[in-house]
């Protein structure tokens, strides 16, 4: 898989790369800004964008904006964005334009890296992957009472929350320890108590939970 | 010049600085009795003779409307010499009217002041709006209109057709006559043409009130001058009737002059003296000192300006200029107030001079110290007394508004220097937070990483790889500490999106359901750093100590500035100001937030009735 790594600190862009490549991936560009990704993008025509959120010249959200702007020229392309900061709106506006797999992580996922190149893995065949913290904040808003979230027991937190960082039925399991078939029990009560049609795929699933758990 | 010295001697105003005040009329009565006396007495004579046409009268009327017209412009604008140009030229028609008497003496007084009254309307029209001839070329064309008029007639008086005993004549030569009279059409035809681009020429620096008044004026002086020869040739046969069109065109010139001066953009002038009372009333604001010299001066474009130790400035303490007229030597003494009383007599002599800017200046002084001066439209208020007298009686109240102005100034600079030190401290923590962000986050990372990799490395002994996984986890502590850090600092939201996105992000993560109102408007760094701080901390508030179910946020643009408002369902009760009771109620927080929405020119505001939760607003100007 072909990627290009958008970083502006070169230490951790290079300790990037490395790790990338151990994991197995191809790295065909390094950029240290998000024109030079943009136009890299557009060159290398990538599997995978990796971009930190916040890159020069106004260290804002450029490199959110950038990928957002390649996916938009390369609907295919696979994109995830890191930060230090989980926020829903980002998770929102990636969410919104989804034609191939995303991800938002912090970027202390990256120390964790054979999972880091897992959930780019997942990203890169076509999944949703979302930070443990974004979602943890999705979940954690604090609502009015009698809001169908409140009526979820434990068990079902936890599965709509694993559901929201983008994990399949047999995933959830696995995290679990508990079988995928009461993992199915536990997503279609869920679905019933938020009052959601079940997705078609995982994808949508994420998409369906998101929007469910950001408005 | 001739003119000039009988204009002074018959002015009603020109009797000096210090005497002239509105409502002085006993120059005014004085005159008034001469003209009607001397009118009347014309009249008698002129009737006086057999198959006198009662168009003689027109005379007496021109001169008497002449004379009116005067004295209300005079009395209007009492530093004006337009009416005293009028009044002038009152007694000139009477002077004329003598040229049909029955006495040789006095007809032959009327056949050379006959052709005046034309010059004196050229006169009006190169003077108007001040009385006063300005520049090299008005005062050329107006003596030579006033010779044209005088010494160029002489040859149809001198060598008058007809028998010996004419007034005055020298010898029958009617081809010396013709000569004359074609010398005179020549020269006087040239003035009036001149005089016709002069005014055009001035009409284009003029104002577009100015012009509106000033084109039609014009107009009508040129027109009844240049129609004078015109008239006569067109109605050769029918003499009378061509006196009659000529004496009534001349006498409406001044009834429109003295109508233009009390139009438009002349305002009446309200004298020295009512000045002088109205800075003795008590209730006096300085705003409206500008506006009380404004009406005791008749001019509307005035303008005070303070000395601030080295520079001028406006009452507002914003830098200002002197017109071109008062840029020389500042240092002198000019218009004064105080133990020595006024020192008023050169004030305006700047303003005089001022044809350049058609601004005058007058300096204004107390106790010998330069406090300001008044700016004035040199085009209008020809007669620098007045305005020095102004300067002389509001150079206190002028010295008060000096350091009212210059209290501001140095209240303004503290404000901006707080301003400034308030941002650097902002600007100096961003970068600190951003230095954290960018560089040392990343190097934990990386360094986690590594701790990681060595605790999972066959190379390393086992309690080599414990020791990397507990610096991993250490690490990864220090990681989040920093995270938190940068965060309360400069909260990654409001860097990278604004002061919307950061208070959405903050409600995210608030307890109590919590909905934001926000758009994507971005403000000054500090102001979105206080804004935020405000948000931050009227939120935390809440949740401590409102007994709150719900929180609302708004965050706006609102008359050139942030306003911010959180407001809660609780109990209220807090403190209505963020002082001394805030802090009782836990609010010591709210304190520190409006101090530094102070600093910025913002300000914080509380509404907390008991029982009715509690809002509270922020506004911070953006205006710079």
């Amino acid at each position: 898989m072909r990627v290009v790594i958008g970083e502006d600190e070169a230490l951790l862009r290079e300790g990037l790369a490395l790790l990338l490549e151990r994991g197995g991936f191809e790295v065909v560009a390094l950029a240290p800004d998000a024109e030079t990704l943009v136009r890299l993008a557009r060159e290398h025509a990538p599997d995978l964008v990796v971009t930190d959120i916040r890159m020069p010249p106004t260290q804002a959200d450029e490199g959110l904006r950038a990928a957002l702007a390649i996916r938009a020229e390369r609907p295919e392309t696979a994109i995830v964005v890191v930060s230090q900061h989980a926020q829903r709106r980002y998770a929102d506006e990636l969410l919104a334009q989804q034609t191939a797999g995303a991800g938002y992580l912090l970027k202390q996922r990256i120390v964790e890296s054979e999972q880091f190149c897992d959930d780019l893995r997942r990203v890169c065949a076509g999944g949703i992957v979302l930070d443990p913290e974004l979602v943890s904040v999705l979940l954690g808003r604090a609502r009015p009472d009698g809001d169908p979230l409140h009526e979820l027991t434990e068990r079902q937190r936890e599965v709509l929350a694993l559901m929201a960082e983008g994990l399949s039925n047999s995933a959830i399991a696995a995290r679990l320890t508990i079988t995928e078939k009461a993992v199915v029990k536990h997503v279609a009560n869920v679905y019933d108590a938020l009052g959601l049609t079940p997705g078609a795929d995982d994808h949508r699933r994420v998409q369906a939970v998101v929007r469910y758990l950001s408005s | 010049m001739h003119w000039a010295s009988s204009v002074r001697t018959a002015a009603l105003s020109g009797n000096g600085p210090g005497t002239r005040v509105g409502g002085d009329l006993s120059p005014v009565a004085g005159a008034s009795a001469a003209i009607v006396a001397l009118g009347a007495v014309e009249a008698v004579l002129l009737f006086d003779q057999p198959d006198a046409p009662w168009q003689l009268a027109l005379f007496i009327v021109a001169a008497w409307t002449w004379f009116a017209a005067g004295v209300v412009a005079a009395r209007r604008r009492p530093g004006n010499r337009m009416g005293a140009i009028m009044v002038v030229g009152a007694f000139v028609w009477l002077g004329a009217g003598l040229a049909n008497a029955p006495l040789a003496a006095l007809s032959a007084v009327g056949l050379v002041v006959q052709l005046l009254p034309l010059a004196l309307v050229v006169h009006l029209l190169h003077a108007f709006p001040s009385g006063r001839l300005r520049g090299g070329a008005s005062r050329v064309i107006v003596a030579g209109v006033y010779t044209a008029a005088l010494l160029l007639h002489a040859p149809a008086y001198l060598f008058a057709p007809g028998d010996a005993a004419a007034t005055l004549q020298l010898a029958d030569r009617p081809d010396l006559v013709t000569l004359g009279a074609t010398v005179q059409d020549t020269i006087g035809g040239a003035l009036m043409v001149a005089t016709g681009v002069l005014l055009a020429l001035r009409m284009r620096s003029a104002t577009q009130a100015q012009r509106r008044l000033l084109a039609p004026l014009a107009l009508y002086g040129i027109v009844a001058v240049v129609s004078t020869p015109l008239l006569s040739r067109l109605l050769d046969g029918a003499p009378l009737a061509f006196f009659t069109a000529q004496t009534l065109l001349l006498t409406g010139v001044p009834v429109a002059f003295a109508a233009a001066m009390a139009i438009g953009g002349f305002a009446p002038t309200a004298g020295v003296a009512q000045l002088s009372a109205w800075l003795g009333a008590a209730d006096n604001a300085p705003a409206t000192l500008r506006g009380a010299v404004a009406d005791a001066l008749g001019d509307g474009s005035v303008a005070l300006l303070l000395w601030a130790g080295e520079r001028w400035v406006d009452s507002d303490g914003r830098a200002a200029a002197l017109p071109d007229a008062g840029a020389t030597d500042a240092g002198r003494p000019v218009a004064g107030a105080g133990g020595r009383g006024p020192r008023a007599a050169d004030a305006g002599r700047r303003g005089a001079d001022a044809e350049s800017s058609g601004r005058g200046v007058a300096l204004v002084e107390a106790d010998g110290r330069r406090v300001g001066a008044i700016v004035y439209d040199a085009t209008l208020i020809a007669d620098p007394a007045p305005v020095a007298e102004a300067a002389a009686v509001i150079a206190l109240a002028l010295d008060r508004e000096r350091l009212t102005a210059e209290l501001r100034v140095s209240n303004d600079g503290l404000r901006d220097s707080r301003a400034r030190i308030a941002a650097a401290a902002d600007a100096e923590r961003r970068r600190i937070a951003r230095d954290l962000h960018d560089g040392v986050q990343g190097r934990l990372v990386l360094l986690a990483l590594q701790a990681r990799e060595l605790s999972r490395s066959d190379d390393a002994g086992p309690a080599a790889r414990a020791e990397a996984a507990r610096l991993r986890t250490e690490l990864e502590a220090a990681l989040g500490t920093l995270r938190e850090l940068v965060q309360g600092v400069l909260p990654a939201a409001l860097v990278e999106r604004g002061l919307g996105a950061a208070a959405h992000d903050l409600a995210d993560r608030m307890p109590l359901p919590t909905t934001v109102l926000a758009g994507d408007e971005r403000f000054p760094p500090a102001v979105e750093s206080a804004g935020w701080f405000v948000i931050a901390e009227a939120l935390a508030n809440a949740v401590r100590h409102a007994r709150a179910r719900r929180l609302d946020v708004r965050v706006q643009w609102a008359g050139g500035g942030l306003l911010i408002e959180v407001r809660d369902d609780g109990g209220g009760g807090a403190a209505p100001a963020p002082a001394g009771g805030l802090a009782a109620s836990g609010g010591s927080g709210l304190r520190g937030l409006a101090d530094r929405l102070d600093v910025l020119g913002g300000r914080l505001r509380i509404e907390s009735p008991p029982g009715g939760g509690t809002l509270i607003v922020a506004e911070v100007p953006c205006g710079s």
